[in-house]
Formats: structure tokens, sequence, C-alpha cells
């Protein structure tokens, strides 16, 4: 395909013709053109004028006397490694529950995309209300049925933080439980029917057929999966407001915080510290992505 | 909620945003720092969070010209607050003082009832009566297998309510967080030893479980909506807002005449509006007092026709109309609207009358203005937090909340 | 064989359980309060006392206090949603065809660049995109939350759309010069109706990104009346008598159009969207 592309390019080009007279060319710029303003205007200057307000050091010394965003980072950190962890073995395991051959497991992934087609206010909000220690439905029947006060829930700062993970889980599971079907229909069928002839068990067709294929995929969902689970900010922010006292901010809650109690200054720092961190994933990502398929 | 009327028939077409009090202050600050700011701003937050900051950087128009000649209109309690520092080092009106605040406690008559009480029950001294609604009616309640909790006290980092109730407690307390000229003074023996105990006492209510447990994160409306749901049967706010959505409701034409009738009920008979017992030490507890202030921004694009506005609005028709366009949620700043009849027309307004016909005290803010930073990081509430989650002693926390206030406003 | 397939439905009916009770709880409970009234909304029961339609009647009648233009914020999501799926589509439409068609020089790079500005959280440019749009002066306006959206969803449109490029046979392009084509008669004849599944996919996906966004909307719009309504919603949390069962039924409303959109083009969403990340 390489070649075939390389081949037609030289057809048509001259060299002694000059880009704006070679319409190829000329129309590959122009085309360029649109995505290079957005590029330009809502993301290079935006990003410039972050680090120039993040200039100052005076707000670096703020920012880390500010007990908060210890918390916040820690908590990111924790955010990260659970919610990306869980949240993949669960898609990995619920692929396979997808794969069986039955209607109504079909009918039943319809409904299982639910929380990724719907928006996340109303669904979070929901979850924030059902949580809520005095009018929520789970303690008001934990009340009826045992007379008992039921767990403070999101004002209790390990319990918000772990509902915060559910939310995302529940919000992002879907998508990525799709992406491991799709990775898992890639496999022949072939490759389960000889298993199944030569008496191997359901695990060993996992570990020897199904791993293997899935296994580089899985490691791109990984990545992408913790970089955009980084920027969640819905999950923590419409359930928990970063409360009980900002126990359960992470990076992505942080700045709008610091916007509320008219710091701006500090939310561009808090951001800043954490790209050593975020870039080099980036670029692995960038390299991993831009891979054309003709690379693989 | 402001009267159309106001706005129609003046030649001028006014263009109004509203928001939520949370998001009304995200908005002027990031509108400020955008220097893209409204013509003229109000938010019932600005006093506590942004007017004395925003005075002294020069981000206000100076407001002496249209307040001088009409300074014998306004209540003085309530026109010093808007006297503050300018750019220039020298005082001067900055803001416009439109309505004031001060803190009640409203309970439930009948759930009152229920628990077996009568009102003359409730004691009026000062641990006496908090612990009354903790250790009697609470468990007498719970008892008839209803779950209730006695008080509804506002804890959380993201409410004004909370320092707003706790700084009433400092009060009661005799705590003195800045002396007149804004000097820091809360690290000296006595304020220290008498913050602890306000801290200790403050937090003790949901120590006792008699708080509901999301109180520690509650945001401004979520004691409002406890007490409307009676799942509280006390709770202590700042306005009598949470009376007048009872009687919103029994005007409200989209609900059921059922449901009109209930409200009305509710704001008659049922709930009642009161002012804090007697302090620790069988002491008056003084009304600790917020004046909200609209302001025009010097970055403005129409300020003069924002002045002709605000000269407009303070006119004591207009005002006045504002004012009590809001259901008794705020008392007025000019003396001519207090002696309206609209504040003797129910037990309610003639409370808040009362509480503010017996003088007021202004928040720290209006002595150092870098107290709008403390509350907006709400300092108070993070000792209370410390307290709550993190159990240490009241003594560490208020050693931290010297050390923060220090490092922001001193 | 016939128990053993009763065997494996019982194991999948186990599976089955747990995973509908995960996905439905909250959408039922988003359900059931917005058809209670304000004592059942509080009384945290699994089917409400005297359920009724009044809330959504209140949003629909515009006569809560936070609504008052619902209607016409239900149609700014509308208006925002459309504009960012179609500018999205044409950002990106013609850049993959450039990148991956025309091969144009430094092609490449761009698109290394859009992926990185993809990559990066969203929530970690909202503070300087803010900052930004305040010196642009649009703060304030649809236009700065639609560009902003833009910008954040034609990254990933340009990656999917050049990946799907990619894979169409070359030969079809080189057909055409050899006919005389042009290469803007490429992109209408033979480009842009092979492409059409995989833009349909990236049109929906900028538009329900768009329809989405509450943090930026938040962030870049403040007049009433430009709001979207998922600000309007968010509003909802700072009212004095928080009227929750309201919230939720306006809740329902707003999550309406995008299910309906997305289980119209599931076919084209999943392989579209998925495909990007699935290659190789």
């Amino acid at each position: 395909m390489t070649a075939a592309t390389a081949s037609f390019d030289m057809a048509n080009r001259t060299p002694a013709r000059r880009w704006f007279d070679d319409p190829m060319k000329l129309w590959g710029i122009l085309m360029l053109i649109p995505y290079a303003l957005v590029f330009l205007v809502l993301v290079t200057y935006p990003v410039a004028y972050g680090l120039y307000l993040g200039l100052k050091p005076q707000s670096y010394v703020e920012l880390f006397r500010d007990p908060a965003f210890a918390v916040a980072a820690w908590n990111t950190v924790l955010f990260l490694v659970i919610a990306v962890n869980l949240k993949f073995l669960m898609a990995l395991a619920l692929s396979g529950f997808f794969m069986a051959q039955r209607g109504w497991v079909k009918a039943i992934l319809v409904i299982f995309l639910l929380p990724w087609a719907m928006p996340s206010i109303p669904t979070i909000l929901s979850v924030r209300f059902l949580l809520n220690p005095e009018w929520g439905l789970v303690n008001a029947q934990l009340f009826k049925w045992f007379q008992i006060d039921g767990p403070n829930w999101l004002n209790d700062p390990q319990i918000a933080f772990g509902a915060a993970i559910f939310m995302h889980i529940w919000k992002s599971l879907p998508f990525w439980t799709l992406i491991l079907i799709t990775g898992r229909m890639a496999i022949s069928k072939d490759l389960y029917e000889a298993a199944d002839v030569d008496g191997a068990s359901r695990w060993q067709q996992f570990r020897f057929i199904t791993w293997p294929s899935l296994a580089a995929l899985y490691v791109t969902s990984t990545i992408l999966s913790i970089i955009w689970t980084l920027g969640d900010f819905n999950s923590v922010y419409l359930l928990t407001g970063g409360g009980p006292g900002d126990r359960t901010h992470v990076l992505a809650t942080l700045g709008i915080r610091y916007l509320r109690i008219d710091k701006l200054d500090l939310g561009i720092a808090a951001i800043i510290t954490a790209m050593p961190f975020v870039l080099p994933l980036v670029f692995v990502m960038v390299k991993r992505l831009s891979r054309g398929p003709q690379d693989d | 909620m402001v009267h159309e009327g106001l706005l129609q028939g003046r030649g001028v077409k006014v263009d109004l945003s509203l928001y939520s009090t949370e998001d009304c202050i995200t908005k002027s600050v990031g509108a400020v720092e955008a220097r893209t700011p409204p013509d003229l701003g109000y938010c019932t937050t600005y006093d506590f969070r942004t007017t004395g900051k925003w005075a002294i950087e020069g981000r206000l128009e100076n407001l002496s010209d249209i307040i001088n000649p009409m300074k014998s209109a306004f209540v003085p309690d309530a026109l010093e607050t808007t006297l503050l520092f300018g750019p220039d080092g020298k005082k001067a009106y900055y803001a416009m003082p439109i309505q004031r605040q001060t803190m009640h406690m409203n309970y439930w008559r009948d759930m009152l009832a229920d628990a077996g009480f009568k009102e003359s029950d409730i004691p009026e001294t000062w641990a006496e009566n908090w612990y009354f609604w903790c250790d009697k009616v609470q468990p007498a309640l719970r008892a008839k297998g209803q779950r209730i909790f006695g008080i509804g006290h506002p804890l959380g980092v993201a409410a004004s309510d909370t320092f707003y109730s706790f700084l009433m407690t400092a009060a009661a307390y005799e705590v003195k967080v800045v002396d007149d000229n804004g000097k820091i003074v809360l690290g000296e023996a006595k304020n220290r030893a008498a913050m602890v105990e306000a801290l200790r006492f403050y937090t003790s209510i949901f120590a006792k479980g008699c708080t509901p447990p999301s109180s520690v994160n509650w945001l401004d409306p979520d004691n409002n909506v406890a007490f409307h749901g009676k799942q509280t049967v006390m709770t202590h706010n700042a306005t009598i807002s949470i009376a007048g959505k009872h009687l919103d409701d029994s005007n409200n034409a989209s609900l059921t005449a059922e449901q009109r009738a209930q409200a009305k009920k509710n704001y008659e008979e049922l709930i009642v509006t009161r002012k804090w017992p007697k302090g620790p030490k069988g002491n008056v507890i003084p009304n600790l007092a917020a004046t909200k202030t609209a302001v025009i921004f010097a970055d403005g694009k129409n300020k003069r026709r924002a002045r002709e506005f605000m000269t407009f609005l303070m006119q004591e028709d207009s005002i006045r109309a504002f004012t009590e366009g809001s259901a008794g949620r705020w008392y007025p700043v000019t003396v001519e609207s207090t002696k309206s009849p609209f504040w003797q027309a129910d037990i309610h307004r003639r409370t808040v009358h009362q509480q503010f016909s017996e003088g007021t005290v202004p928040f720290d803010f209006v002595y150092n203005w870098k107290f709008t930073a403390v509350n907006a990081e709400n300092v108070w509430a993070k000792a209370m937090q410390r307290v709550i989650q993190d159990k240490v002693t009241p003594e560490v926390a208020v050693d931290e909340m010297v050390k923060r206030i220090t490092e922001i406003a001193g | 064989m016939n128990s053993r397939r009763i065997r494996e439905d019982v194991r999948l009916f186990l599976v089955a359980i747990p995973v509908l009770l995960w996905t439905l709880i909250p959408i039922y409970h988003l359900f059931i309060l917005s058809i209670s009234n304000e004592k059942a909304m509080l009384a945290g029961k699994f089917w409400p006392d005297e359920p009724t339609l009044q809330n959504y009647r209140i949003v629909l009648n515009q006569q809560h206090y936070y609504l008052n233009n619902f209607w016409l914020q239900l149609f700014n999501s509308f208006l925002v949603a459309a504009a960012v799926g179609v500018i999205t589509l044409f950002v990106a439409t013609l850049a993959a065809f450039s990148i991956s068609r025309l091969r144009t020089p430094g092609g490449r790079t761009i698109m290394n660049l859009a992926l990185a500005t993809y990559l990066i959280p969203a929530a970690f440019l909202a503070v300087p995109m803010y900052k930004a749009m305040g010196s642009y002066g649009m703060l304030n306006s649809k236009w700065a939350l639609i560009l902003a959206m833009v910008a954040l969803a034609s990254p990933y449109a340009i990656w999917v759309l050049k990946q799907a490029s990619d894979k169409l046979p070359a030969e079809l392009d080189e057909a055409a010069v050899i006919d005389g084509a042009s290469p803007l008669q490429i992109f209408r004849l033979v480009y842009l109706p092979l492409m059409a599944p995989s833009m349909v996919a990236i049109g929906v996906y900028a538009l329900l990104l768009a329809w989405n966004e509450y943090l930026y909307a938040f962030l870049l719009l403040s007049n009433e009346k430009q709001l979207t309504l998922a600000v309007a919603l968010g509003q909802f949390l700072g009212a004095d008598d928080s009227p929750w069962n309201i919230l939720m039924a306006t809740g329902m409303i707003y999550a309406l159009p995008p299910m309906v959109i997305y289980y119209t083009f599931r076919k084209y969403m999943v392989s579209g969207l998925t495909a990007g990340a699935v290659k190789s």
C-alpha cells in the first residue's frame, strides 16, 4: 500500500513546479488551514497564556502550602490506579459475557450501553441523591428494615471517594467493554473450536487464545483510559463537589475549586505541576496512535 | 427575584442575568478578571467574598456622590459597612448597601408537640437550648420510629451558612477575631481560649449525632431542604428564607390547591422563627448582620447608565419594592423601609424586625478586607472538619486556624 | 449437550442480574424521583406514593424560577450541539483528506499535535481556555462554547477519519487522477461517499460531546439566555429550596435527545468510534 501510494504521488509531481502550481499540494495545504486555525486560536494561545499565568513563583509557594493540593494529588494517583484497573478487569470479564451466543444477552448489551449514551449530569445527580444519608433511598430503606442509620456515604471522605470511583466506572465501563468485545470478535472462532476438540479448559482457552490476542489492545486502551480518567471532572465534582472538606478533590476538579475561591493562579499552577507526569504518557500515546495501520 | 416593573418604562434596555448564589460570585470574579464586567453587579455574597478586595484593587467605582446626598436615609449600621478602603488608601463608599440579613432559629411547632413538648419548655440559656433539641426532642421522636435529627447544623466548607452560624457562635462566646483597626487579635490567650470553646461547642452537635451526617458536606440550601423535609426539628439560618419558601409555595399557581393550603399552614402556624438564646455566660448575643452590596465596576462599559440605574434603584419606592419582593428574606437598609407595615405582617417578619431594631454588629471583613479571603477559604469550616474528620482537639484546630488566618490576613 | 446449555444459561443469568442492576439503578432512581412530589422525594421509597407528572408539567410550562428559560436553553443546547457537529465534521474531514490522501507535507506533524491536544485532559485545558476566551472578549457568547468544543472534538475526529481514510484503497484516487480529476473532485466524488459511515459516527460523536458538556459550558456561558440545559441543571444545586424532583424531571428530558440519537446511529457509532482504538 505504501509503495502504491508513493508511485501515485510520483506520477503527479513534476519537480520543477512550485507548490502552489501543484494542485495536490495546494489543496492539501488549503484543507489543513481550518484545523491549523482551530489549533492556533483555541489550543496554542490558551496553553501559552496559561503557561504565562503560571510563571509566578508565589503561586507555587501558596499551592504547596495548601493542604488541599497534597490531598488532591494523592487522590488522583489513587483514583487512577483503582479506577482504571478495576474498570478494565470488569470490562475484560464482561466482554466475555457479552460474547455469549444468546439473543437475550445481546438485548442486555443494548441496555448496558445506557450509561454511555446518557449525559453525566442527571445520572450522577441521581446517585448523589440516592446516597444522601438522610433522605436518600438507600439509608431510608436501611432504617426501615433494620432501624439503623446507614453509612454517611458521600460525607465520609473514604466512602465518598469510593463512590466517585464507582461513578466513573459506571459511566465509562460500557465504552471499554465494547472495545474489548470488538477485540474478541476479531479472534478466529476456529481457534476455540480446535481447543474444544482438544479438551482445553475455559481458563486455558482464555490464557492461550484470548489473552494473547487481546493483550496489545488491552495495554493501548489502558493508557488511553489513564489519560481520560485523569481528566474526569464530572464524576467527582457532581457527586461529592470535592467534599467533605475538600477531601475528595482530584487534579481535574482542583482548578475549579481555586476558581471558586478566587485563586485562579493556583489552579493553573496545579495543572502545570501535574504536567511532568501527564506529558510522558501523552507522548507515548501519540507515538502508539499515530502509527498508521500499515506499520503494524 | 427582581420586580419586572422596576426595569420597565425607563427607555433603557436592561440585560439581566440571574444566577444561583455560588455561580454568581464565580461568574462575577471571572468577568472582573477578564476586564469584561457587567455594568452593575449584585450577588448576595459579594460582601462576604469580594467587595472589600475589589474596592482596594480599584475594580469598583466610588459611589460617594450617590450616597452622600441621601446618607440620612440609610440605617447607619448598614451604611458603615460599605465605607471601604480604595486603591488610594482612603475610605469612600465603593458599594451600595441594598439589603441586610441576620441569624435566626427556625423550628417546627408540630414536631415539637409530637415529641411531647410545649414551646415554653424550650430553655433560653445557651447549652440547654441547643441540647434540648439533641437530648430531649430527638430521642422522643426517634422513640416513635421517626428518622429525625434535632438540629440542622451547617458544617460544610462550601457553605456560607457554616461560617455565618459559626461566627455567631463565636460571638456568643465573646471571641474577638480582629480589633476595630483590623488587627488580628485571635491569637491572644483570652480570645484563643474562647474560640476553642466555641469550636468545641459547635462541633459537639455533630459528635452527639444530633445533626444529619451529611451536614459536614452541606451546601447553602441543604439545611433548608432537610428542614422542609421535616428531617430536622430546628435549624439556624441567616434570613427567613426557610419560612419564605412556604409563603412562596402558598401563592404558587403550579402547585395543587392542597399543596398551597399546606404551605400556607406551614408558614402561618407550623414554622416558628425566633432569635438565638442567651450566650454561655448569660450574655445577650449580638445580632451579627451582613449588608448585601451592589457595585458598579470600574471596567464597565456604561458607567453613566449604571449610576443612573443605581440612583433610581435607591429611591425609597424602588428599593422598598425590591426588598419586600423577596417575601421577608431580606431586611431593608433605609430607615423609612424598616417602618413599613410589611415588617409587622406576621410572626416571622416581626422577629426579624425586632432583631434588627435591637442593633447589629458587622462581620470582621468590615474592619479587615482580607477576611473576605478567610471566608472564601472558609477557614472556620476547615477547623470543624479537622475536629470532626481528623479527630484533632479543638485546641490544635484553633492553633491551625490562627496560623492560617495570620497567613491570609495578617 | 442440552444440560450443558442449561448450565451455561444459568451461569450467564447469574452475571446478567448484577449487570442489569448495576446499569439500571441510577437510571431507575432518576426516573422515580422525576415522578415524585416533594414529600415522596424525601421518603426514600422504591416507588413513590402518588406518582405524578406535575414535575414535568412545571418544567414544560417553565413554572419554576430556575426554569424560566427552559425552552430557550433546550434550543441553545440543540444549537450548540448541531454547530459543533457540523463545524467539527467540516474541519476534520478536510484535514483527514489532506493528511491521509493528499499526503500533505507537515500533515503528520499536525496530526500528532492534534492527538496530543486530544490526550491532554479537557478539564486541564478548561481554566486556560476560560482565560483565553476572556481575552478574546468572547465570554458569555455561545460561540465561545461552540469553538471550545470544536477544539476538543476535532483531534479525535481527525484521527478516526484518517484511520478510516487510510484503509481506502489507493487505486481509487489513482484511477481518478488518471481520468484527470482534480483533488476537489476526488474529495467530492470518491472520498465523501466512501467516508460517509465514519462521518456519521464522528458527527454524532461531536454532537453528543457538546450536548453533554458541563464544565466548559458552565465556565464559558453566563447570561441565562445563553445557557445550555446542562448548566441550567447544575444551577439547581444552589437553589434555595432545591427541588430535586423537578431537577430530575428536567434531567430526564435533557437525557432523551442524546439517547435517541445514540441508539439511532448505534451501528455507526460502535464500528466508527471503536475502529480507531481497535486498529491493528
